[in-house]
């Protein structure tokens, strides 16, 4: 099995897991490993993305990072500090949404929930006061600050538990399956903030999901974990390169001498049918499907339609976790 | 230091709680203050003495002080957990322990100042008039710190084993126990259980009159190792079950 390793840029690590291992013991069964010796950094300003199916030890590895549960072996770095022995003075640096909709207080008003987060984390009300109202204002909840929190529809609770995570003020932020159970409008307004969250508001975020569209769409950076391993820790193009994910199925007029096309160019099927070809080309990256289109330009050869058939991250997920790596 | 925020931010969402199921609570304040008055009168029909009915008034308040303390302890922190905002209260630049502290010195307010209407009205119903005074609530509070420490005890049992139920209405009738064990007997016994002493000393002021100088340095002495020692202890095994829940991932778990 081969994973492969993201290339370590020279700039700030925020989070650094080195040979991370969780066991739990059970009563009177066998213990359950349920994370198998895993490292990897998250840089500043980044968003990696977390994907594996249920039992991956995701959650487990999250939550390890935090400080909820104890690892069996392994060092943990938030901001240089030691997360495992000094679980509170790096806790203090992050912030978590761990279960959606259930981070919040459901008696309390969506404000009283954003002073009271803000509180716990030190915070002044007069100093995290702007920044609630700043919070409100982005997820549409001002109409909403005097009700209860039960009374908000799911998307709102989630978006106010996002609002509780970012009011305590802290750059790196762990965010686990934060568009679970949201409706496709709510879930893209979502992955939207996400996103701006690290290039306006130059916060660092480790997001696990079973949505491989948030995490295509959202993250910079994938690691694919299977039980309890990384098969593969990469950049989302990285990876869509390594599996020849450039996939084009071309029709053309006509049924040209495709000789020298054949020499240059991977293709993988060529039919014939009611005076037409079809030929399914396999390209290295993403830029030769230009120069191909010159090439069948000068060769004459008339293009009648192009289809992509790119693999999407799911594809590519399903691939890693077949083979059990790279 | 911000922890004085994070004191406040606690207290505060207590209150706020508090006043979100008014209804809730004051139903079941209503149901405490019924039970109290059959005790009292069915005391009073077996012809019982002053000192005994005034003994029953102490006695009982001290019980519902003792039971809602110790419950807002294990109680609260289920609840928590149910809720799903248990972990979030383990990220904070504070410590989950403290945090715990806060709340129930939250309560403690919220008990005090209810303690101090229902004995109003308790001897205003049953004409049996006691002393309450900054004396007294001193001695309430430190006799209040081994409750704390059993709900730390079992605040801690319920972070592993998440239901306790069971053992809580166990200690419910230990209380009782406890509470009237100075009365059954002048064994040194007392001097080592959780809040027998202090109601022993809670009695002689409220009851007989005495003032904080009427009692021996050696009482004083026996109260506050008492208290303490429970309380630590009670701290020392939270912090086991809270290092086993860790260990066992259960901390988010209901």
């Amino acid at each position: 099995m081969k994973a492969l390793n993201y290339s370590e840029k020279n700039v700030d690590k925020v989070l650094t897991v080195k040979d991370l291992e969780k066991t739990y013991p059970q009563w009177r069964k066998e213990p359950t490993k349920a994370v198998d010796g895993i490292s990897f950094s998250v840089d500043k300003g980044e968003i990696v993305g977390f994907l594996g199916p249920n039992g991956a030890g995701k959650t487990t590895t999250i939550k390890c990072i935090c400080g909820l549960v104890e690892p069996t072996k392994g060092d943990i770095t938030i901001y240089g500090i030691d997360a495992v022995n000094d679980t509170r003075k790096a806790v203090s640096n992050t912030s978590a949404v761990l279960e959606g909709n259930r981070n919040i207080y459901w008696r309390l008003t969506t404000r009283e929930n954003l002073e009271f987060f803000a509180r716990l984390h030190g915070r002044s009300l007069k100093e995290a006061e702007p920044e609630i109202n700043a919070l409100l204002k982005r997820f549409d909840l001002q109409n909403k600050e005097n009700e209860p929190a039960r009374k908000l529809s799911r998307g709102m609770q989630q978006k106010l538990a996002l609002s509780c995570a970012l009011i305590r003020g802290t750059d790196f932020l762990l965010l686990d399956e934060p568009t679970l159970g949201l409706d496709v409008k709510t879930s893209k307004e979502m992955r939207a903030f996400v996103k701006q969250l690290t290039s306006n508001g130059g916060k660092t975020i480790l997001l696990s999901s079973h949505d491989m569209n948030v995490v295509e769409d959202v993250c910079e950076r994938v690691i694919i974990m299977n039980e309890g391993k990384i098969l593969a820790n990469d950049s989302v193009n990285n990876l869509k390169d390594i599996f020849n994910v450039h996939l084009y199925d071309f029709i053309l007029e006509g049924e040209p001498k495709l000789s020298d096309l054949e020499n240059e160019y991977e293709i993988s099927d060529i039919h014939y049918e009611n005076g037409k070809t079809k030929l399914r080309v396999s390209l290295k990256k993403s830029d030769s499907f230009y120069e191909l289109v010159n090439h069948l330009q000068k060769k004459d050869i008339k293009l009648e339609e192009v289809k992509n058939l790119d693999k999407n991250m799911e594809e590519i997920f399903m691939n890693v976790i077949e083979k059990e790596g790279l | 230091m911000k922890e004085h925020i994070i004191f406040y931010s606690v207290v505060k969402k207590y209150f706020i709680e508090l006043k979100r199921y008014f209804l809730n609570t004051l139903m079941s304040m209503i149901g405490i203050f019924i039970m109290f008055l059959l005790v009292f009168f069915g005391l009073r029909s077996f012809e019982a003495g002053t000192d005994t009915l005034q003994g029953s008034i102490v006695g009982f308040a001290m019980w519902i002080f003792a039971v809602m303390a110790y419950s807002e302890m294990s109680w609260g922190l289920l609840q928590e957990a149910r809720d799903g905002t248990l972990e979030q209260l383990y990220l904070t630049p504070s410590t989950f322990r403290r945090i715990s502290a806060y709340r129930v010195f939250g309560s403690f307010i919220f008990q005090f100042m209810l303690f101090t209407v229902f004995l109003g009205i308790m001897m205003v119903v049953t004409g049996q008039y006691l002393t309450l005074n900054a004396g007294v609530i001193i001695l309430i509070g430190l006799t209040l710190l081994s409750i704390y420490g059993l709900g730390y005890i079992m605040g801690g049992l319920s972070l592993v084993f998440k239901k306790v139920q069971a053992g809580n209405q166990i200690l419910q009738f230990l209380f009782i126990l406890l509470l009237v064990l100075p009365t059954i007997t002048d064994h040194q016994i007392i001097y080592f259980m959780p809040l027998s002493w202090g109601n022993h000393m809670i009695n002689k002021m409220m009851i007989d009159g005495l003032s904080l100088f009427d009692f021996t340095l050696l009482e004083y002495l026996i109260l506050l190792v008492n208290s303490f020692a429970y309380l630590i202890i009670g701290l020392f095994i939270f912090s086991l079950m809270e290092r086993s829940a860790k260990k066992r991932g259960l901390l988010g778990h209901y």
